[in-house]
């Protein structure tokens, strides 16, 4: 959309910036709001701080892997392995936090891992110039298979105190979330974020400017990896153990908050922002359903209406016009 | 197929000999000789037949999936489709219906239908396929659970049951099916002004639109034809495996893609060829029977899979870089 970068020398630019950004996802705020107070209405516990607590831990992992893919999606890339590098997260967390590299440690591990797949993916995608869609499907499996190496079935253990920091009654997770995005903010000003949104909306074009095309995009599926890891650790916090097939359905999931946000599928079109609010909106369609007593499967159809639905309305409206 | 134009001409035979589609043949050749070297009974001919025929299911929902992606296009919802073949075929049999052939017609139907609302959501309200046919896979798939529950369905059908075990002239009829199949689909696409279109379409959809292609009707018999060769092959996997379970599609849908573009078909869109698919199936089928002689856990065979496909790719799979 507007590839103005955020940061500019001039202040007074900045907020005119960020409401131009706005308008792109603004109907989508309104929609994120009639929610939001819609749940607020028919779940007042969500005002008590436990209630809020419980709604951002549902809400953080889905924003995460939103997150991810919309970092991959702004630079033209798209990953179908999210949902594998989550449950391997998962299950990495699971088998070392209890262990002798204690919680610091198995952190660790779960980092790095998320940073070499994104960075191993990237370079396979930008540098041998391999589909980003078949690669990852691949990597899919192998991401997958890694999984069931380091624990076949469920099993292992979280931590008691963690779980209860991550999952319990206060709003770390919220809080975190809030790091991340304060983080993102300072990425979009570094060199190589200022380069994500030129190399997803033009990439001949920013290559011939000097901009860091590669290096761009391989980032990009690092902080990816990084994201949908960290993801699986919050996943593993929340249930207490590893599972090696948690996260097989944040990969659509991922798509969908982004595409809700507003997140085009050739790059550079989108924000953060709009991801983020995509992904609570896909929290909150999933939570009224549960609490209106929709069985598993009924969800399942109710969402993937809703999906084409979200989609294609806005879609349709543009044509129209 | 190859080797005969030699007379016509040393340019016409090289390019055929370093086209894509002939790489991967000569690919497969190359395993099978030497996987028969180190495995005794891989190389016999009843397990060679045996792999094709595996192949022919790959195959078919593979001819959609070449379809749709050379229009420029990715069908997510093969995999849900043939599901639902498998599922609905064992409970439409009718009592008046003696050969099942009219239930075999209407399952088809119901795919096409499937896959003609794919289509609809792609041309006319505009959202992006693969959101499309990945909402429609999840809808399905939801549907799916409701409809048969958790349990397997059993098919009584006569043409089914001859579909998935007969052997006329020796040769099993999944893959007589998959052989006409191909012959038609290479016609369509490569001898008719509908194949043409596609690749038109794929290569540049304004220019194609611009250029009086009718983008909405053949972007909507594009994801029919995907719909119904998916469903053609839930009603071979049915016939092969006598029973229809929820997930029975579920390893068709990287087969499907893997198998497109291990043929050398953009998954771009515009560039490709249905000729280079069906080594690509046969390839896939390889592999995965080469990773079961290994004898492997589940993690480390998903992992050579994965690694093979990738490996592969390389070989065959790389965009031109533009700049």
């Amino acid at each position: 959309m507007s590839t103005i970068p955020s940061a500019t020398p001039a202040g007074a630019l900045y907020w005119p910036v960020q409401a131009r950004r706005n308008i792109g996802v603004r109907s989508l705020f309104v929609v994120v709001l009639g929610f939001l107070i819609a749940y607020g209405v028919l779940f007042p516990g969500l005002f008590t701080a436990s209630g809020f607590a419980k709604f951002t831990q549902s809400w953080f992992p889905l924003a995460l892997v939103a997150m991810a893919q919309a970092i991959l999606m702004l630079t033209g890339g798209i990953s179908l392995a999210i949902g594998a590098t989550v449950s391997l997260g998962a299950v990495i967390a699971a088998t070392t936090m209890a262990g002798p590299l204690g919680v610091a440690g198995g952190a660790a591990a779960v980092a790095v891992t998320g940073l070499g797949i994104g960075a191993a993916t990237g370079f396979i995608v930008v540098r041998l110039r391999l589909p980003a869609i078949v690669v990852t499907l691949a990597g899919s499996f192998i991401i997958g298979g890694a999984a069931l190496l380091v624990l076949p079935r469920p099993g292992g253990s979280i931590p008691e105190w963690l779980s209860d920091m991550l999952a319990g009654n206060t709003p770390a997770a919220f809080v975190i979330l809030v790091l991340i995005v304060a983080l993102w903010k300072l990425y979009l000003a570094t060199p190589l974020g200022l380069s994500l949104y030129a190399s997803g909306e033009n990439p001949v074009g920013a290559y011939r400017s000097g901009v860091p095309v590669d290096g761009a995009r391989i980032a990009a599926y690092a902080i990816s990896g990084l994201l949908s890891t960290g993801a699986g650790l919050f996943v593993a916090a929340q249930t207490g153990s590893g599972d090696p097939v948690i996260g097989t359905a944040f990969t659509l999931n991922s798509i969908a908050a982004a595409v809700l946000g507003g997140i085009g599928f050739l790059g550079g079109q989108g924000t953060m922002r709009g991801a983020l609010a995509g992904s609570l909106l896909l929290s909150l369609m999933i939570s009224v359903m549960f609490f209106l007593g929709f069985t598993p499967v009924a969800q399942y159809v109710a969402q993937g209406l809703i999906i084409i639905g979200a989609v294609a309305i806005p879609q349709f409206r543009k044509v129209q016009q | 197929m190859t080797a005969s134009n030699d007379s016509v001409g040393g340019g016409r035979a090289r390019a055929i000999l370093s086209s894509r589609p002939f790489m991967t043949l000569a690919i497969v050749a190359v395993v099978w000789i030497g996987a028969s070297f180190v495995s005794r009974g891989f190389g016999a001919y009843g397990h060679l037949r045996y792999l094709v025929e595996l192949g022919a299911v790959i195959g078919l929902v593979a001819t959609g999936q070449t379809f749709v992606v050379i229009a420029g296009g990715i069908d997510l919802s093969v995999a849900a489709i043939v599901t639902v073949s498998a599922i609905s075929l064992p409970l439409l049999s009718w009592q008046m219906d003696p050969t099942g052939l009219a239930s075999v017609l209407a399952v088809l139907a119901l795919t096409t239908a499937i896959g003609v609302v794919n289509g609809l959501g792609v041309a006319l309200l505009r959202v992006h396929p693969m959101i499309m046919t990945l909402a429609m896979a999840t809808f399905l798939q939801g549907l799916l659970i409701i409809i048969a529950g958790g349990s397997a369905v059993t098919a009584e059908n006569p043409l089914v049951h001859w579909l998935g075990n007969a052997r006329p002239i020796g040769i099993p009829a999944g893959i007589l099916l998959w052989v006409a199949v191909s012959a038609i689909v290479l016609t369509v696409m490569h001898a008719t002004p509908f194949g043409a279109r596609i690749f038109a379409m794929g290569a540049n959809p304004l220019a194609a639109s611009l250029s009086g292609v009718p983008v909405k009707s053949t972007t909507l018999a594009v994801y029919g034809i995907s719909g119904f060769t998916a469903g053609l092959a839930g009603v071979l996997v049915l016939g092969m495996n006598g029973q229809g379970y929820v997930g029975i599609g579920d390893p068709y849908l990287l087969a499907s893609i893997a198998a497109v573009v291990l043929g050398g078909t953009s998954i771009l869109g515009g560039l490709g060829t249905y000729a280079g698919t069906i080594p690509g199936a046969v390839l896939l089928v390889t592999i995965t029977a080469l990773i079961t002689v290994v004898n492997a856990s589940p993690g480390w065979r998903s992992i050579l899979f994965g690694s093979l496909i990738l490996g592969l790719l390389l070989l065959s799979g790389r965009e031109q870089a533009r700049r």
